[in-house]
This record gives structure tokens, sequence and C-alpha cells, in this order.
């Protein structure tokens, strides 16, 4: 069986492309798949290149949230909960948003989460209120995505930028 | 007694094998191919062929009549050849099954024709759309197709014309292309009004082309349509079929968004021709003209695949890549590749499953056999075969697939996601065309076609809103990634 570093999908061997994302199997590996984000194309025009999606063992988090000048470490597991804390219910996310405006911004109590697969992170929105965006494209709930260095993750208003280390 | 074939090449044995190896492999070839032991729909094709070789060499006495009455024949030059690439020569030992490609590729062998200088001759029908929603622009580039494909015709050709509507009109009764103006100025005359329904069309067409039926000539139907039938596709498939056993190919075009293509396709794959989307009027002209060209280049018509698997391994797939992209049924065998080209091969991409495999060992894959109709040399059902057999491997060296199968299935891919995307739409399951489209326009965008992959892009929010996508969309996806696998393959290396 050849499971797809992409989507996850268990293909048959002998197959080259999957048969579920089209991801390549064969050839040169490394070649970056570029995905698409409409506004962005609208305003440079120009092909966007995309950090590696490489994620292994060694490798740790650091996420920007935009406007705050600080960078946040966060340390790597299986499920990183993205989310606000508040004093009426007892969820406490890994990434707590909670003081940088969070809920001004439309930022879930269980917004988001960034999963550790082989070698590559996911993000998964959980259902969120204001919905999670992957470099603008919106996700669809609990439909993960492969994240890459550099990545743009916007929860409700809350825009941060996420890097591998 | 057929002796144009080389009946020991069938049987795989030398012409000097005894009686006892001609037995024996009579033996082996009905084990694989018996239909008694393989249920594959191919397999009963290449047995009857098997059957009937050994009819004859198995008794010393006709082997001996069809060993003096070949020798009297001068050997038969190579019409054409076939030739056939499996992905992987040598396959890992696996206790899962696996898919193993084939490329299957025929090629012309232009000094296989005594008479090459002789052009094929054609008995072409032209089956026009003239509904309501012809009038102006289309209804005027139609004309001057047909115009231009006159003046291309030569005196040995036979034409015929209908145009259709709610009914049909024989514009141009089959006839020799003699008088040229006479013909042009019938075509002029054709004005637009009424409905579509092309079984009028089509059988009208069917009946013209029937008249000059010829084993010596291509004999083909070209429908041109912007509309969609209502309530007599079913007849129109029927009417395919019946014409496909008689030796008539018919290609389909659709103008514009309405037509559709689904049935297109099926009325162009079960006769062996080809479809094609024509996204403005200008085209039209060309797309005629290629269409005819290519039909004028004819070296053999009527060419048909048979694909025998072995008994435990499946046949799942089958796309006819080269010269123009369209995907085939593999159900009913002979699978009609239509027309074979003086200067252009003909090649398919096949797909197999392979059962479990824990011993290493050589083992047989398929069998395949092409037929034709060889037009310069009135040589009707020419026959080549191909026996695939690959290595089992506990450690086998690690191998790069051919450079063509892996081009032709990234393209196949892309087609294959967009058919995907359709199906979950007319499942209605959103979410999984969406995600689908996204995907589509990723791997597009990576394959460097940035148009294609705005449009997918557009397309899959259209279907997240509205659960639909437009229908220039669907076509200009379908199509657009459907004549990818048209495009020169990139360079080796």
């Amino acid at each position: 069986m050849k499971t797809c570093p992409y989507c996850n999908f268990d293909n048959r061997e002998g197959v080259f492309f999957c048969e579920e994302c089209g991801q390549p199997f064969v050839g040169n590996q490394a070649v970056a798949t570029s995905q698409l984000m409409p506004e962005d194309q609208a305003n440079s025009r120009g092909r966007i290149t995309w950090g590696t999606a490489r994620f292994d063992r060694t490798s740790s988090i650091v996420v920007h949230i935009r406007d705050h000048p600080d960078p946040i470490s966060l340390i790597p597991k299986d499920e990183i909960l993205l989310g606000r804390s508040d004093n009426q219910s007892n969820v406490i996310p890994d990434l707590d948003v909670g003081p940088y405006g969070a809920a001004e911004q439309g930022v879930s109590r269980r917004h988001a989460a960034i999963r550790r697969g082989e070698d590559t992170l996911t993000l998964v929105d959980l259902g969120s209120t204001n919905g999670t965006h992957l470099n603008g494209q919106r996700l669809i709930p609990y439909q993960p995505r492969v994240l890459r260095d550099g990545d743009e993750i916007r929860m409700g208003k809350l825009v941060m930028h996420i890097f591998f280390k | 007694m057929d002796i144009s074939r080389n009946l020991y090449a069938i049987l795989g044995v030398p012409p000097e094998a005894t009686q006892d190896d001609i037995r024996e492999a009579y033996r082996v070839a009905a084990r694989r191919f018996h239909p008694d032991a393989n249920p594959n729909e191919g397999a009963d094709i290449l047995f009857r062929d098997i059957a009937a070789a050994y009819e004859i060499l198995g008794n010393g006495l006709s082997r001996s009549d069809y060993d003096t009455a070949r020798r009297r024949v001068r050997e038969e030059p190579n019409y054409f050849t076939l030739r056939v690439t499996p992905s992987k020569r040598v396959l890992s030992v696996m206790q899962e099954p696996q898919v193993i490609y084939l490329l299957v590729e025929i090629a012309p062998m232009r000094q296989g024709a005594q008479r090459q200088d002789q052009e094929a001759r054609l008995n072409l029908t032209l089956v026009l759309d003239r509904s309501t929603s012809m009038k102006g622009l289309r209804l005027e580039k139609v004309k001057i197709a047909a115009h231009q494909i006159i003046e291309q015709m030569s005196p040995d050709d036979i034409l015929s014309v209908i145009s259709f509507s709610d009914r049909a009109d024989v514009l141009i009764p089959a006839s020799r292309v003699t008088d040229k103006m006479a013909l042009r100025s019938m075509v002029s005359m054709m004005r637009a009004e009424g409905g579509t329904e092309i079984f009028h069309g089509l059988s009208a067409g069917v009946e013209q082309c029937q008249r000059h039926l010829g084993p010596r000539m291509v004999n083909h139907v070209i429908l041109l349509t912007d509309g969609r039938t209502f309530g007599d596709e079913q007849q129109c498939i029927e009417l395919a079929e019946k014409a496909a056993k008689k030796g008539i190919g018919i290609s389909a075009m659709g103008i514009g968004e309405e037509w559709n293509d689904s049935f297109l396709d099926a009325l162009a794959s079960i006769t062996g021709g080809t479809s094609a989307y024509i996204n403005s009027p200008a085209a039209v002209v060309r797309f005629l003209n290629d269409r005819v060209r290519s039909l004028g280049d004819a070296f053999a018509e009527r060419l048909r695949l048979a694909i025998a698997p072995d008994a435990d391994i499946a046949l799942e797939s089958a796309f006819k890549l080269h010269p123009s992209p369209q995907p085939i049924e593999i159900h009913p065998q002979p699978i009609l590749l239509g027309t074979l080209e003086i200067s252009r091969s003909v090649s398919v991409l096949v797909q197999l499953q392979i059962p479990p495999s824990p011993r290493s060992a050589f083992r047989t894959v398929a069998r395949l056999d092409v037929t034709g109709d060889i037009l310069g040399a009135e040589r009707q059902g020419y026959k080549v075969l191909s026996d695939i057999s690959v290595e089992i491997s506990e450690h086998p060296a690690p191998e790069e697939p051919p450079p063509a199968i892996l081009d032709a299935l990234g393209k196949l891919t892309l087609y294959r996601m967009q058919q995907r995307a359709e199906e979950a739409i007319t499942r209605g399951n959103i979410a999984e065309a969406t995600r689908r489209l996204e995907n589509l326009a990723t791997r597009l965008l990576a394959a460097g076609q940035e148009n294609l992959a705005q449009m997918a892009i557009v397309e899959a929010r259209r279907v997240a809103s509205t659960n639909m996508l437009s229908e220039e969309g669907r076509k200009t996806l379908k199509f657009g990634t459907r004549m990818l696998l048209a495009l020169p393959e990139p360079e080796e290396g």
C-alpha cells in the first residue's frame, strides 16, 4: 500500500499518482505543490512560492500573531488546540489567543487544531462559528489541510503566520 | 484455410516444432484463455484464434497442407506494428493487489503499403445542426467549413451532407465530388429553424454513408450540433452500435454550452471516432477541417483492439491517448480505435490489477491483439499480437517508469479528478466535489496550467455556494484536461 503524503489516501501499489488528490509519487518529489490563492494572485499576478511542508521530529513551531511583536513558540504534539479560554468554560487551548482580543475578532473557544502526521502538520477547523482560512481559502470543517512553513492562518478575523524551526 | 496468417506465432511455437510441442503449446494457451478458465471478456476473442490455429496445426495432415500453401505465397509485409510497454518490468513480491499500466502503441509501417502514394478514399457524411440556436455566426461558419471540405475532396471521394433540426433534409445525397460548384450552392441554402433532434439527422446520415460503404474506404459520419437532444439518445446509441458493426465511424462535435457531452462521447467511443468541444464559432472551420484531413490521411481503418488479461488479472480501464485523446469503453470487446493515420501512431493506456503475488516468479500478464483493414493494400483483417509478461521478485532493482507512461498518467489523473468531481456533484456530495475541484486546481497550477486552474477554483466556489457547476466551466475543464494529453511530452532527461 502507498499512503499519500498529501491527503493520507491509501493507494494500491503500482500507482504513480494518488488516486484521490493527484499527488505524484515518483520523480522529483521536492517540487513544492503550490496552492492557489485567488486574492493574492489578483494582487501580485505572480506565482506564489511556498515553504516546505516537511515537519520532522526535530522541528518546532513558531507562531506570529499579526500586530503583536512577540513570537510564540509551541511544543509539537499530536494535537495542538487553537482557541480562546474564558472563565465560563474549562476549555484550555494549547495556543490561547484570548489575550490577543480573540473574542472581539470572532475566535471560537475550540476553533481549530494543528495535528501532527507523518512528517507533516495539518490544520483542521473544528466547526468554528466564523471559520478558519488557510492562505485565504476557507477550510471545510473537519477536513485537514497540510500546513507549510510560512502559511497564513486566519481564525475569524485574527490573522497569524506559522513558521517551522 | 486462412494462409495469410502465421499460425505458429499464434501458438507461440517455431515452424519446426513437433506435434507434441504444438499440443503442449495449445494446452498452455487454453489454460490461459479458454472461456471456462478465464472470465475476462477479451480472452474469448483471443482464444478463438488459438483454437482455429490448433485445428490446423494440431493435425499433421492439415498442417502440411498449410505449410505447403504458405510456402507458395510471398511473405506478407508488416503493415503496422504493435508495441506494448509495461509500467514496470519487475514487480515486488506482495501480499496485496497491485496496479500495472500498459502503454499500447500501434505504428504504421509506410513501406508496407505498396501503393502508398494513393490517398485513402473518403466516404464522408456531414450531419449539420441547423436548429434556431445555430442562427447567425455559427451557421455561417459551418457553411464555410463545409465549403472548404468540398474544395479539399478529390473526385474519387464520396460526400453526402445532411442538415437537421427537428427533421432531417438530405442536402447532398451520397455522390462523387465532381461538380464542386453545385455542391457548394446546395450547402449555402441551409437555413436555421426548429429544434434539435439528433436521431433524425444521424439516421439519415448513416443511411447515406451506407450507400457507398466499402472495405477499402474510410466510412465516416461527422455530426456537428449545438443542442441537446431529448428522448432519442438511446435510439442514437443503438444506431451508432449498428453503424460500428458495418464499419462506419462517427465523430461528434459540440458547439457552445448546451449540448450533452457525455452522450456525444458515447457516440464517438462506440464507433472509434472522436468527440470535441468547440467553444467559439470561429473554431468550427479549423476543427472540421482537421478532422477531415486526419481521415484523409488514413493508412488503416477499423482498428480493433482486444485485450485478454490472464484469468486472475482484472482489466480496469483504457484510455486512448493519441492521435486524439478519447475515453474508451472496455466493453464490449474488441475495442474500436478508428483510423490509423499514415504518419501518426495510435496509442492507448491500459490499467490492470494484478492479484497478491506471494512468491517470486515469471508470469504472463496479458495478450493483446490489434486488427485493421489496410486501405492501400486492399488487405482486410490484418492482425498483430503481443504477449506481455513480467518478473515478480523479492528485491526488484529500483526502476524508473517509462517517461511516456508517467507523462500520460499525470495528465490522465487531472482528467479523472475532474470527472470524479462531477460524479460527486451528481451524488449530491458537495463537500467532496469542492475538495476535488480544489485539489484539481492545485495540480493544474503545479502543471503550469494557470487558466484551467483559475477555472477550477472559480467552479469550486460556485459549487460550494450553488451546488452546481456552470456548463461552460464544466465543459472547459473536461475537454481542457483531456486536451492536455494531446500536448507533446516534455523532453527526456
